[in-house]
């Protein structure tokens, strides 16, 4: 049916949007991610695990899956965070693929009606059923992802107004500032790398039930690089950003069918094209500034 | 005991190959400071120009060889002006993941020049395993070992001997101060990245025909290794990248023979990994850091 091919391209923009927000996250906060993909599988096979092996609800799953990879990622962050810079973007690249590379050697399987189920190394983890066993439409499913969605645009855009928000930003721009401040970079730092590795843990696990199929594979280094590409390119300067990026790459994409073979020679040399000319992405600082005073104006008079 | 020192021997020879890349990389970064992503990808559209012409037009490897070289310089500077040269100096994400477009645009060109998964690439020497006492060492090896280090004679000679090698460190030490000097920091890019796409092409040359194949995921993985050898050996140091290399040859060798290749690459990643968290300016760079940390504190 055509229109659950659609409703299959939105729920893509929403999970994919989720990974992308944990990398802008971090990416405000100046430090580059090359490893958002390891919390985003981490909580993926996790998630998947605690509703087809052990029978819990998909929300009770969610959280279990997210908070297993904010975990996982306020470990990394405080071993590697005190030496920020490349050395933590080569550390968080070097704990994904150590993640991807464990998956292929993770076997836990379980017996139900008969099948065995669960994940099986290389094979990968198929039959993540919750969504059919539940009676749950491609439509609702993909409300589900945008509620989910809306309740973290909203909780980072609360974050954003908040003094927090304020020293991601700070130390964004100058962490030798924030220092000066009084405040300690490193544990601003692992907070929002925590924060980050909670968000791709959502989008994770929304992903495993929504593909039904999940292999190491999937989450390797090229999905980081995406989502932190979407930041860049969507623009840093609004949570907003991220989701243009992810819209314009999925979208952008999809409509580029005609051009098959050629879609990557064309999207590539225009995002390099147009990082000369915006090397901060379309909804930049500046750019968002001016467009709230024009909003703002606009309703004054 | 035999087994280990022979994996020690087997992983020097191939590292040797890691050093090359890694060296390309630490060039780079000393130099801009921003990092180039699509190193590897560049890489691999050279050796596949190279197999192109080695299918369709001569079976003569110097003319394969020069294909290589030059096809990856050429493409090095398309990237170079393009991702960095372009963009503001201080974008330096901005730069990477710019870099990154450009290997997503660089694999699909590959793809349409050669469409296959797998092709042959042509071998330069001549395979013969060679004993020396208990131990074995096969001969394309031994010649892309030696090569490698006659590549880093060449390479020592040009920065240390040389007038544009003395701007080009330079430029990498305090690109303020050369500037003040009268250098022209953006000719000293060009030159680097032609120079080290030229370290990268025969680099790609040698480890492919010692391979005797290319495939497409030959970009990421040369960007992987040469990233972590560089890494390794601590990051913009020269001496480091060559060390870095060796380890990361020596301990993968070792991982493969008693683990098997999921365990090699594991392995590979968490010495990085507890390297960074150890020691993050690598074997050799840890001055570099300290001072760095040192003058972070001082605030």
């Amino acid at each position: 049916m055509p229109n659950d091919y659609l409703l299959t391209i939105i729920s893509n923009i929403g999970m994919i949007s989720l990974i992308a927000l944990s990398a802008y996250l971090l990416l405000i906060s100046g430090e580059i991610s090359f490893g958002q993909q390891a919390y985003f599988g981490i909580s993926a096979y996790a998630g998947a695990i605690a509703t087809t092996l052990w029978g819990w609800p998909l929300w009770v799953a969610l959280l279990f899956g997210s908070s297993l990879a904010a975990l996982a990622a306020g470990f990394v962050g405080l071993l590697t965070l005190r030496i920020s810079g490349l050395y933590f973007s080569i550390a968080t690249l070097a704990f994904a693929e150590m993640v991807r590379l464990s998956l292929f050697e993770l076997t836990y399987q379980v017996e139900i009606d008969g099948e065995l189920i669960g994940p099986n190394g290389a094979e990968g983890f198929g039959e993540i059923r919750w969504i059919f066993d539940n009676d749950v439409s491609v439509l609702e499913y993909t409300l589900v992802i945008y509620g989910v969605l809306l309740l973290v645009l909203f909780c980072l855009v609360l974050i954003e107004r908040s003094p927090l928000g304020m020293i991601f930003r700070m130390l964004g721009q100058d962490p030798l500032l924030t220092r000066v401040q009084g405040l300690n970079p490193v544990r601003y730092k692992v907070t929002a790398a925590i924060l980050a590795g909670f968000i791709a843990g959502l989008g994770g696990t929304l992903y495993a039930h929504s593909f039904t199929y999940i292999e190491p594979q999937m989450f390797n280094i090229m999905l980081g690089v995406h989502s932190l590409a979407y930041g860049l390119i969507g623009g840093l300067g609004t949570v907003l950003g991220p989701l243009l990026g992810v819209a314009i790459d999925i979208g952008f994409l999809e409509s580029l069918r005609v051009i098959q073979g050629y879609r990557m020679i064309v999207f590539g040399g225009l995002v390099a094209l147009m990082l000369i000319f915006m090397p901060r992405g379309i909804l930049d600082e500046n750019r968002v500034y001016r467009l709230k005073n024009a909003v703002r104006r606009w309703f004054r008079a | 005991m035999t087994d280990f020192l022979q994996n020690c021997i087997d992983g020097v020879m191939f590292g040797s190959g890691y050093a090359l890349l890694a060296l390309g990389f630490t060039l780079l970064f000393g130099v801009m400071k921003r990092l180039n992503l699509s190193f590897g990808p560049s890489i691999m559209l050279g050796a596949y120009a190279g197999t192109w012409v080695y299918l369709n037009f001569s079976q003569n490897v110097v003319l394969v060889l020069l294909a290589t070289v030059i096809t990856t310089v050429a493409v090095g500077i398309y990237v170079e002006r393009l991702c960095f040269w372009a963009v503001r100096r201080d974008a330096t994400i901005a730069s990477m993941v710019s870099s990154f477009a450009i290997w997503m645009q660089l694999e699909e060109v590959a793809m349409h020049l050669l469409p296959e998964r797998t092709y042959p690439f042509p071998t330069f020497f001549t395979s013969t395993v060679i004993d020396i006492g208990p131990f074995f060492v096969r001969s394309e090896h031994i010649s892309m070992f030696l090569l490698t280090l006659m590549l880093l004679a060449l390479l020592h000679l040009f920065l240390f001997r040389t007038r544009p090698g003395l701007a080009l460190r330079a430029v990498a030490d305090n690109p303020l101060a050369s500037a003040y000097m009268g250098i022209n920091s953006s000719s000293i890019l060009f030159l680097a990245f032609a120079v080290v796409s030229a370290i990268g092409g025969l680099a790609g040359f040698l480890i492919l025909s010692a391979d005797s194949q290319v495939t497409p995921y030959f970009g990421l993985w040369a960007t992987f290794k040469g990233l972590i050898a560089m890494m390794l050996g601590g990051m913009g140091s020269l001496p480091g990248a060559i060390l870095g290399g060796l380890l990361l040859g020596v301990v993968e060798a070792n991982a493969f023979w008693y683990g098997g290749p999921v365990i090699r690459d594991i392995s590979a990643y968490l010495l990085l990994f507890v390297m960074l968290i150890v020691r993050p300016g690598g074997l050799v760079g840890q001055r570099i850091v300290a001072r760095q940390q040192a003058a972070y504190e001082r605030v």
